[in-house]
């Protein structure tokens, strides 16, 4: 009773989280992923574009790029508008300008293994092919959804539309300037070559992990987690060719093979090279 | 200040109306579409089909078939186990076993167009022209445009074993069929006569009437312009008469991709490079 109340009062005072249930302003701009997927180092790229003089880090990344998840609903009412705020949710008709970041899934299953480990949701000797089984079979729990149910029902409602960004985590590895070029024109933003250049520099994953041994505990994602184990990891694109099991590379292909290849990942089992879908090919 | 006191307690006590917020059990089922897709009529029919003994009317479709939008936590959390649901959200990752009613959305249109000036959400001289523009722009309901809740049902869901696709026209056309899909998927005992028996108790006639009589106790309809009904034409394809050309030309030429995977007539197929990739076509079984 006396719980329910103070639940009743919580809300009221909005010292909850709000998470999917944040109120969405029309000026809103949502830096969308699944987990694992890329969206730090993407919160700390757009905010040393967007806020230079903030000097971004772990202790302050949360005020600049807010969290829904692990902010209050007033703080978040309070941020200085228009925000930028980072987002897990899948499609959400309310979000009406938004970049999607999309990474590779056979290489999302090994970070949130890892991610896993190091916030002992599981022990050190998990094995990896019975975490990439629950993977795809959506038994992680996850609020997110599978990465699939993620990935699909944001890219194909919201695909051709001018106010949708699909970035994939890879690019913007493989080619930073030009993948951030198209993030700074979607936001509107009248910078050049150097300010692109210095918001790479700074986003640095070397930096970036340098910034999580000093502040590790101040950040909500890290608090409270092994600290033995880093959140910035390899920060690199295709460790699944040499970590993930076969079986595991086949069961995501075989559940994803379509979506993937439509966000332009190349499938290595051959036989879910295959269209899965007669009659509703690309029309291009 | 009682005001928020008010809320408080509301909060505290579960009966804030539901919304998106409400629990989900692992054992529910939910019947999902697009508003004005003929969702009413399938709670008729599967509150008929289960409840064969209670007499399924809109003074008790709230509580048969529940629709969480209109109604308390409370209340959702005290319903007797598994529930069947009514939902017009979404792509939401929560409902795991759902029935996914999808229908023209050139009959959509024309149905929402007089669901609003019914509701008074329109004022009475807004024209059908003017509201299509903005049910292209998916400015219409809170739910997105017609072809992100189908794009986003459809590519996340088609090909699951416990997601079933069932179009609006093939109910029409073959009641017995459909319904007969739809309670297998439910695990109900579909013997033909009770099939039949849930058609014939749902039929648009039967609906008109009870309308007619319990208007006043369903959330639906109450407080709504008596002279609109709500149970209307019941058919499809009545875009081809009553709307404008150009406005099915521009939702042919917006949703191409979707209307094909759907099987609905196509005239002019625009080009647009989207593709919908399901793990296989939906099966219409025609």
């Amino acid at each position: 009773m006396m719980k329910r109340l103070i639940a009743g009062g919580r809300h009221f005072l909005g010292l909850h989280k709000p998470g999917r249930n944040l109120n969405v302003w029309p000026d809103d701009i949502f830096l969308v992923s699944y987990p694992k997927s890329g969206n730090t180092w993407t919160r700390f790229l757009i905010a040393n574009l967007v806020y230079p003089k903030k000097n971004p880090d772990f202790s302050n990344i949360n005020q600049l790029i807010p969290d829904p998840e692990a902010m209050s609903k007033r703080d978040l009412d309070r941020s200085p508008r228009p925000r930028i705020l980072k987002s897990h949710q899948y499609f959400d008709p309310r979000y009406q300008k938004v970049i999607y970041i999309v990474r590779d899934p056979r290489d999302v299953v090994l970070s949130e293994y890892h991610f896993d480990i190091k916030r002992r949701a599981i022990s050190e000797d998990y094995p990896l092919s019975q975490f990439v089984e629950r993977f795809v079979r959506g038994e992680l729990n996850h609020p997110n959804g599978t990465w699939g149910e993620n990935a699909a029902s944001w890219v194909y409602t919201r695909a051709n539309d001018p106010r949708f960004l699909l970035i994939r985590y890879e690019a913007l590895q493989s080619q930073a300037m030009e993948e951030m070029g198209k993030i700074a024109r979607f936001l509107s933003l009248a910078v050049g070559p150097e300010e692109l250049r210095r918001a790479i520099d700074l986003s640095a994953a070397d930096r970036m992990r340098d910034l999580e041994k000093k502040q590790g505990h101040l950040w909500s994602s890290t608090r409270e987690t092994r600290q033995d184990k880093p959140f910035v990891r390899s920060a690199k694109s295709g460790g699944w060719k040499k970590e993930l099991p076969e079986i595991g590379i086949a069961e995501i292909e075989s559940k994803w093979g379509s979506l993937m290849r439509d966000v332009g990942y190349e499938l290595v089992v051959s036989s879910f090279s295959e269209s899965g879908m007669p009659g509703m090919a690309n029309k291009s | 200040m009682v005001k928020q006191l008010k809320f408080v307690f509301k909060y505290a006590f579960g009966l804030d109306q539901a919304g998106n917020r409400f629990t989900v059990y692992p054992d529910d089922t939910f019947l999902v579409s697009y508003p004005k897709s003929g969702n009413t009529w399938v709670r008729f029919l599967l509150g008929n089909l289960i409840y064969p003994n209670e007499e399924v009317g809109f003074s008790n479709i709230n509580r048969l078939v529940p629709s969480p939008d209109v109604l308390s936590r409370r209340f959702l959390k005290k319903l007797p186990r598994p529930r069947i649901l009514k939902s017009h959200q979404p792509f939401d990752t929560r409902f795991k076993k759902v029935v996914y009613l999808v229908r023209d959305p050139r009959d959509v249109v024309i149905s929402e167009y007089h669901f609003n000036l019914k509701k008074r959400y329109i004022a009475p001289d807004v024209s059908l022209e003017q509201f299509a523009e903005r049910f292209l722009a998916g400015k219409t309901a809170d739910y997105g445009s017609w072809w992100m809740h189908t794009a986003s049902w459809i590519s996340a869901r088609q090909g699951d074993s416990d997601f079933l696709l069932v179009r609006y026209e093939d109910l029409l056309a073959y009641p017995l069929r459909e319904t007969e899909r739809i309670a297998l998927f439910l695990a109900i005992d579909a013997n033909p006569e009770r099939l039949q028996l849930a058609i014939d108790r749902s039929s648009a006639d039967r609906m008109r009437k009870l309308e007619k009589q319990q208007f006043s106790q369903w959330t639906g309809t109450k407080n709504t312009r008596a002279e609109i009904p709500f149970v209307r034409a019941a058919k499809s394809g009545g875009w081809k008469e009553s709307l404008p050309p150009h406005i099915a030309e521009q939702i042919e030429a917006s949703w191409t991709p979707m209307l094909e995977l759907l099987g609905y007539e196509v005239r002019n197929p625009a080009e647009i490079k989207v593709s919908i990739p399901i793990k296989k076509n939906p099966d219409f079984g025609i």
